[in-house]
């Protein structure tokens, strides 16, 4: 499902965030990365995502090369793939309800199709009552969740979740981690960086560990 | 295509409501662009008034030939065959002093005065109408018929209008010039506006390019807004012209109510004020097409 082979990622400055990654993740699979802070946890999963590009090697996701990718197709790619962001990357003008309908809006989608998936998602996340309010109104937890409802809006096989439990406390973070294992049980491939090794290990999932942008032994 | 429409009606509905949720910013754009619009608008209808005065006046190439104040009637028919078999002529009218006299009366106020002069002080005339325009041949006709005996003076009344088409002529090159130069204004401005909203709005186009927007979904609703705004201020530049041209046409009409030539503001026609409209919608459109993708380019140097 998403296959990096001897990925590299320099950034403007020198800055190499990634150096020779190969990794493998399979149909259904649910992995964790882990990882100082500066491994390149997030640098890996926007590479996943499509949301950045790799500097050499190669990125295969749903069987296409992104490197090969246009900029069109590389977003249309992104639609098929969930992303929860570290900084959650809400939109606080608008209510909880337009941010978790906008990937929806983005591709078109009927007017009752969207009240009917948002609402979905809403309930699956446990915001279904709060989908009038305004993100500045919500908890950090309520936010994260917001933005898981975001995420899985669009029914994707792919959910990636940059340090999802990062800011939590640990009640919170466990709920939201059972949330991603809900979501591997029905088939979605699921990515997440984390620095929790107790929470991968109770997850029980396969673990990917990084150091300085390579994988550790 | 339902998906392609909708996604249209989504990012027609989105530019409204951007206009109406900034209802005195809109207002102010709108308001500069349309007063840029209407300036070539005014002049075009200018042109347009000075140019249906001129076609209303005596174009058709016709040459006045006045007899000497002495010349006798049948020195007046022996001119007026001459001036027949002139091959350029078409046809040949003859005025005669007492006609002229009358018709002078008839047509100005000068009847007290004509009455107290000794005499009849107008001369025998014919009105030639000639198949040339061409100067030269002219020229030649003229020089014929002024070397005709008792003949005082050849007039050839078309020359001025000829004249005041050419000027006609460079007042339109000097509005098309002076029209692309506020329209390239309008596109600036458009654009210029637009950008200020991309730049506003830039959290959330970072958000839709990263949940799967492309290029093109994040720049339908900035043209649609472009366009609306462009339309509007097109709109509002045919209405404020309207209105000027109203008021122009009041203040000739009590200026000149004398005159023979009927004076008047020539307004727009209702394909012209489409074009007008249509075309501050290209403009805006363009402005937006620009601003949009300037700072689009730099979100995808941004993600390198």
């Amino acid at each position: 499902m998403i296959q990096f082979s001897s990925v590299a990622k320099r950034y403007e400055g020198g800055l190499e965030a990634l150096r020779g990654v190969s990794v493998e993740i399979a149909a259904g699979e649910m992995v964790a990365v882990t990882g100082h802070s500066g491994a390149g946890k997030s640098t890996l999963l926007k590479l996943a995502a499509g949301i950045e590009r790799a500097s050499s090697g190669t990125v295969v996701v749903h069987g296409q090369n992104l490197g090969a990718l246009g900029e069109t197709a590389l977003a249309i790619l992104r639609r098929r793939i969930g992303f929860v962001f570290q900084d959650h990357k809400l939109l606080f003008d608008r209510n909880a309800f337009d941010n978790v309908a906008l990937p929806l809006r983005v591709t078109g989608c009927a007017g009752d199709e969207i009240g009917r998936r948002v609402r979905a998602a809403m309930d699956k996340v446990g915001l279904l009552a709060r989908e009038r309010a305004m993100p500045v109104a919500l908890s950090g937890g309520e936010q994260q969740r917001l933005c898981i409802a975001r995420a899985i809006v669009n029914r994707p096989s792919i959910l990636i979740a940059d340090e999802p439990t990062g800011n939590l406390d640990a009640d919170y973070a466990k709920a939201i981690l059972d949330l991603f294992q809900s979501f591997h049980r029905v088939g979605v491939t699921v990515l997440m960086s984390t620095h929790d090794e107790a929470s991968v290990a109770r997850l029980g999932c396969r673990r990917v560990a990084l150091a300085s942008g390579a994988v550790a032994p | 295509m339902m998906t392609w429409l909708r996604l249209h009606r989504h990012a027609l509905a989105d530019a409204l409501r951007r206009l109406a949720t900034q209802p005195l910013a809109s207002l102010f754009s709108i308001v500069v662009l349309a007063v840029a619009i209407t300036l070539p608008v005014l002049a075009a209808i200018a042109l347009q008034s000075v140019g249906s005065v001129a076609s209303s006046l005596e174009t058709d190439p016709h040459v006045n030939v006045f007899l000497t104040l002495d010349a006798t009637d049948e020195d007046a028919r022996r001119i007026g065959d001459a001036l027949r078999s002139n091959p350029e002529a078409t046809s040949v009218k003859f005025v005669s002093r007492t006609q002229a006299l009358a018709e002078l009366k008839a047509t100005t106020h000068l009847a007290e005065l004509l009455d107290s002069l000794n005499g009849n002080p107008l001369p025998h005339a014919f009105t030639v109408r000639v198949r040339t325009t061409d100067a030269k041949k002219l020229d030649e006709a003229r020089d014929a018929w002024s070397r005709l005996p008792k003949v005082d003076q050849v007039a050839a009344d078309f020359e001025w209008s000829e004249r005041l088409g050419k000027w006609i002529h460079f007042g339109n090159t000097l509005l098309t010039t002076i029209a692309v130069v506020l329209g390239a204004a309008v596109a600036f401005i458009v654009g210029h506006l637009i950008r200020l909203q991309v730049v506003s709005q830039r959290q959330e186009i970072e958000v839709s390019q990263l949940v799967g927007a492309t290029a093109s979904d994040v720049r339908r609703p900035f043209l649609y807004h472009g366009l609306t705004q462009g339309a509007l201020a097109g709109a509002a530049a045919v209405g404020l012209a309207a209105g000027v041209s109203l008021w122009l046409g009041l203040q000739l009409r009590a200026l000149t109510p004398n005159y023979a030539a009927e004076m008047k503001v020539v307004f727009l026609d209702p394909a012209w004020c489409l074009a007008v409209v249509g075309i501050a919608a290209a403009l805006g459109l363009a402005g937006a097409w620009w601003a949009v993708g300037r700072e689009l380019r730099q979100f995808a140097q941004a993600a390198r």
